[in-house]
């Protein structure tokens, strides 16, 4: 018997088809992540400011790798539609986040995950009689056009920004998680992606981000080659990141592994630490050379089979299967 | 007390749990592994219920998230070493698969729930080895067989004497290697434990022991040294750590007749070894068992039969015959043959004699004849016996009939009429006891699966499949279970299994185990067994003490057998258990002047009247010889001479 409570995509989408009783049609159970109606971000370079001497070039990353992080964090969404009235798109979203501490080489996790659910709607758009069907399912409702404009109101439209609303609030599990760490822990936390989302966590020193996708590139049109052509155990120079509305961050990009023979960027990171408005010439090289060393660090074991395996640290590919189990 | 958490069941659409198997996984420093006994609770209720399910580990893997092994050789370069090195190790799982003792409620027989998995107690070891249903306080029927042991908890594990020692099932069978103690010392410890804990309401117990290899069971009743674990167990399982208290023993003598062919023949030791030895009439009976069966045609066994029926131990006259004869021994036999032989010749009638062809007369007497040859030391011509004490047999003690030095032939004839008259007595129920065990090792050559239909395989097969209704319990073991008949090994209610050779545990007997447990078998540790009990719905592993008597090989190293001795010395070895006041002078010039074979007679004869005065009566035994006298000679008559002048003279 399923429980009010349940907020699970299955039973949820029973408990709409049960209110519903127009018998809309249901949505095909498979995550937008995957289908090609996910959102994607548009690729863009964003120049940035390089603090570590007067021009973004490659440096080796002395000294032998450091095992030193002491937890992962990592945070992940299913987004499925659920049902479609006429030609909107009701989406049930399910984002979490976890930490997983390490503790004698091995992986266990960090206080609680957080889990939410909820239902991604127009509500606008829909009728008040499927509203007030939605309000019955048990389930938090998120009015998608509250935060965001639909460029339209054609159905993948909508579809994409319920799906950006579900990132937007795996995004703010993780950062929520993340500064609970903050205040409980001095060990080092590895954050999957930036950190500047959050402007507590973007200023605590125990945490680093590193990002894998490189859809928006940080660095003038004239330095990518530095940037692409890094050699493996190289970084690039530190830069000042800084996004509207986010933190200012230090970062810098590693290759960690090597890439002959692959495209530019394999085994290529962004690495995003807390700016230290003081920390300038050796010291910050040496900061960043430090936070290099700890990365490369994680290139072991391998993240195999996941396809992201050159860029992926291994505690981050447990914390995704643990959040697959918990989710 | 409830134990804690150890796993959890888990169940796939590849993997499923069913009524009978469950699969688990635990944390990697859990104390589980093949063998261990778990419960599962349940977590929905059944019939209002919580199911409870208990179930031994039968299969256990490990993995990790790594889809190729080439993955983990990319990673670190092709070098094993740099494995050290990596910051995290790789997720594992340790997940196991158990078959089902008992479940929970029985009814509905459902597949085995998700739940938890705790270390089976005490109580739940035996409710899930229904160990509860003959445990029961005031009638508890439970022989301790050994202990469990998971982690730090260790329980006792009873067999069921109903099932162990009938009637409800009975016999015990054991397979393993030879070698590592196991066989020998699993019985000797599961006699002293059937003799502490033999139900009162049963009734009386002794064990009948054929010592079938060196000096294995000969020194029974001697202490042997255990250290302070097996004195745990001995404690555990209430048991005391002994040697057993009533032990006799029986060999035969050698061929030479004079001296007993057993290693226990250290003087220290004598005291309670008895010869064994038959005559004619003890032999008569089981004369199928040493003759060659394709020798002997119908028209042999008419004679044999008539033999049996008219002439022995009876007053036989025929005209045939000069003189009329009572045929007590082989040695009366003989002559009778002899007898008949030479009135058919005498009286021309050579052909026939009452229906019965000479040439079948001749070898019926050659083949009976050669029965005191072949068997020399243990039948005897002249007939005297000294027997197992069938009718005043004890409780609680051990017979040792050692039959390692024999020749095959007096190993089949004495373990065919010993069983034999075991299971007479006790059909007849004058035996002396209610039960008995017989111990047989070297099941093969006994009760081989394939080869000639022998009449101890015949004997052992009827044991099997009907003594537990007699209290005639079998307990064999050999190295090859899977070459033993399969009757025998089928009607034994009870198995145990020692270190096993994987060439056995490849034929299709085992096929019913789990790979992980043969490979358990293959390399248990002295001390252990799996046990296969009809309570039991599954095998179980069990550890035991090492018997608290002395092995064989450090008997016979501390009671070194008698080196061979003249006739004299044999005969007050002999003797001085009925009068230790004997001594060699006096049995010198009592046997002075007189064969072997008249002093092994008088000897014989002494043992068995067990006379008051053993001197006189021995002594008596022998003709008197005249001393002899020195013959003078004649004196020598000169012979006449010849006259000079008569050449012709006389």
């Amino acid at each position: 018997m399923i429980t009010v409570s349940d907020s699970t995509f299955m039973a949820v989408r029973r408990r709409l088809a049960a209110a519903l009783s127009d018998a809309g049609p249901a949505g095909a159970p498979r995550p937008l992540e995957i289908s090609e109606r996910g959102a994607r971000e548009a690729p863009a370079i964003r120049e940035a400011t390089v603090i570590e001497g007067d021009r973004l070039t490659a440096r080796a990353v002395p000294g032998a790798p450091e095992p030193r992080f002491d937890a992962f964090l990592d945070g992940s969404q299913i987004t499925l539609v659920a049902r479609w009235h006429e030609a909107v798109p009701i989406v049930h979203g399910s984002v979490a986040a976890a930490i997983r501490q390490r503790r004698g080489r091995r992986l266990t996790t960090w206080g609680s995950p957080i889990v939410r659910r909820a239902l991604y709607a127009p509500l606008p758009l829909l009728p008040k009689a499927v509203s007030r069907a939605l309000d019955s399912a048990g389930i938090d409702i998120v009015d998608t056009l509250a935060r965001r404009d639909a460029p339209s109101s054609h159905p993948f439209a909508l579809q994409d920004v319920a799906y950006q609303c579900v990132m937007a609030d795996r995004e703010r599990v993780e950062q929520e998680l993340a500064a609970q760490w903050c205040s409980a822990e001095r060990g080092l936390l590895f954050i999957d992606g930036g950190i500047a989302a959050s402007a507590t966590v973007a200023r605590a020193t125990n945490v680093v981000g590193v990002v894998k996708s490189h859809q928006t590139l940080y660095a003038a049109a004239d330095d990518l080659g530095v940037v692409t052509s890094l050699k493996s155990g190289e970084r690039s120079s530190v830069m000042r990141v800084e996004g509207t509305a986010r933190p200012a961050v230090a970062s810098w990009y590693l290759r960690t592994a090597d890439a002959a023979g692959r495209d530019p960027f394999w085994g290529l990171v962004r690495v995003e630490v807390s700016l230290d408005a003081d920390a300038q010439g050796a010291a910050l090289t040496g900061r960043a050379d430090e936070v290099s060393r700890w990365v490369l660090a994680e290139k072991l074991p391998l993240s195999v089979p996941d396809p992201r395996w050159d860029r992926m640290a291994y505690g981050i590919r447990d914390t995704e299967e643990y959040l697959r189990a918990v989710q | 007390m409830n134990a804690p958490i150890v796993g959890r069941i888990v169940a796939t659409e590849k993997r499923p749990n069913t009524a009978h198997e469950f699969h688990f996984w635990t944390s990697l420093d859990s104390p589980i592994g093949i063998g261990t006994i778990v419960r599962v609770d349940g977590e929905h209720p059944v019939n209002g219920q919580l199911p409870r399910v208990y179930g031994v580990v039968v299969e256990g893997f490990s993995y990790t998230d790594l889809q190729s092994p080439i993955h983990d050789v990319l990673g670190h370069d092709g070098a094993p070493a740099s494995a050290a090195q990596a910051a995290t190790l790789r997720a594992e799982i340790r997940l196991y698969t158990a078959h089902v003792l008992r479940q929970i409620p029985e009814e509905p027989l459902q597949p085995v729930p998700m739940g938890t998995v705790s270390l089976a107690m005490d109580e739940d070891v035996n409710v899930a080895l229904r160990m509860d249903t003959y445990l029961t306080p005031g009638k508890s029927t439970g022989i301790p067989a050994g202990v469990y042991r998971a982690g730090s908890m260790e329980a006792p594990i009873y067999l069921d004497a109903e099932f162990l020692c009938g009637p409800e099932a009975a016999h015990l069978n054991i397979s393993g290697v030879s070698g590592l103690a196991t066989k020998t010392s699993a019985v000797e410890w599961l006699l002293s434990s059937i003799f502490t804990h033999f139900p009162t309401q049963k009734g009386s117990v002794a064990a009948v022991c054929f010592n079938v290899k060196g000096p294995d069971l000969l020194f029974l009743d001697q202490p042997g040294e255990i250290d302070d674990a097996d004195r745990a167990i001995y404690e555990r399982l209430g048991v005391k750590p002994g040697p057993f208290e009533k032990v006799r023993y029986f060999a035969p003598y050698t061929a030479q007749g004079f001296s007993l062919n057993t290693l226990r023949s250290n003087e220290e030791l004598a005291h309670n070894v008895t010869p064994l030895t038959w005559g004619l009439n003890e032999v008569m009976q089981f004369a199928e068992v040493l003759l060659n069966r394709d020798d002997l045609d119908a028209k042999a066994d008419a004679l044999i039969d008539f033999l049996q029926e008219r002439v022995i131990n009876r007053d036989f006259t025929d005209p045939v015959l000069s003189t009329p004869h009572r045929v007590r021994s082989f040695s009366e036999l003989e002559a009778f043959f002899r007898d008949l032989l030479r009135g058919m010749e005498d009286r021309g009638s050579a052909e026939h004699w009452r229906t019965h062809h000479v040439a079948t007369i001749r070898k019926v007497r050659n083949r009976l004849s050669n029965i005191s040859t072949r068997c020399a030391g243990l039948v005897t011509d002249e007939g005297s016996v000294s027997d197992l004490p069938f009718g005043s047999f004890q409780d609680r003690t051990v017979y040792v009939v050692d039959v390692a030095s024999l020749e095959e032939d007096a190993q089949d004839l004495i373990f065919a009429r010993v069983v034999s008259k075991l299971r007479e007595h006790l059909e007849r129920r004058d035996l002396g006891v209610s039960h008995v065990i017989v111990f047989v090792d070297e099941l093969n050559k006994y009760a081989p699966g394939d080869g000639p239909d022998t009449y101890v395989r015949k004997m052992l097969l009827d044991i099997s499949e009907r003594g537990r209704y007699l209290g005639l319990v079998l307990f064999s073991a050999q190295q090859f279970r899977s070459q033993v008949h399969r009757r025998v090994v089928g009607n034994s209610g009870t198995a145990m299994y020692g270190r096993m050779d994987m060439d056995e545990l490849a034929t299709p007997g085992y096929a019913v185990l789990s790979p992980a447990t043969r490979t358990k078998l293959a390399t248990l540790e002295k001390g252990q067994l799996m046990v296969r009990h009809p309570h039991f719905s599954q095998p179980i592993f069990v550890r035991f003490p090492r018997p608290a008597v002395l092995r064989g090989r450090d008997g016979a190293e501390k009671f070194p057998p008698a080196i061979d001795v003249p006739i004299e010395v044999a005969v007050l070895r002999s003797l001085r258990p009925l009068d230790p006041s004997l001594s060699l002078d006096w049995v010198k010039q009592t046997i002075a002047g007189h064969d072997d074979a008249v002093v092994i007679r008088a000897r014989n004869e002494t043992l068995q009247a067990r006379p008051e005065r053993v001197q006189q009566f021995f002594e008596s035994r022998f003709r008197r010889i005249v001393p002899s006298e020195p013959v003078t000679a004649p004196a020598a008559v000169p012979l006449r001479g010849r006259p000079r002048d008569d050449p012709y003279g006389f």
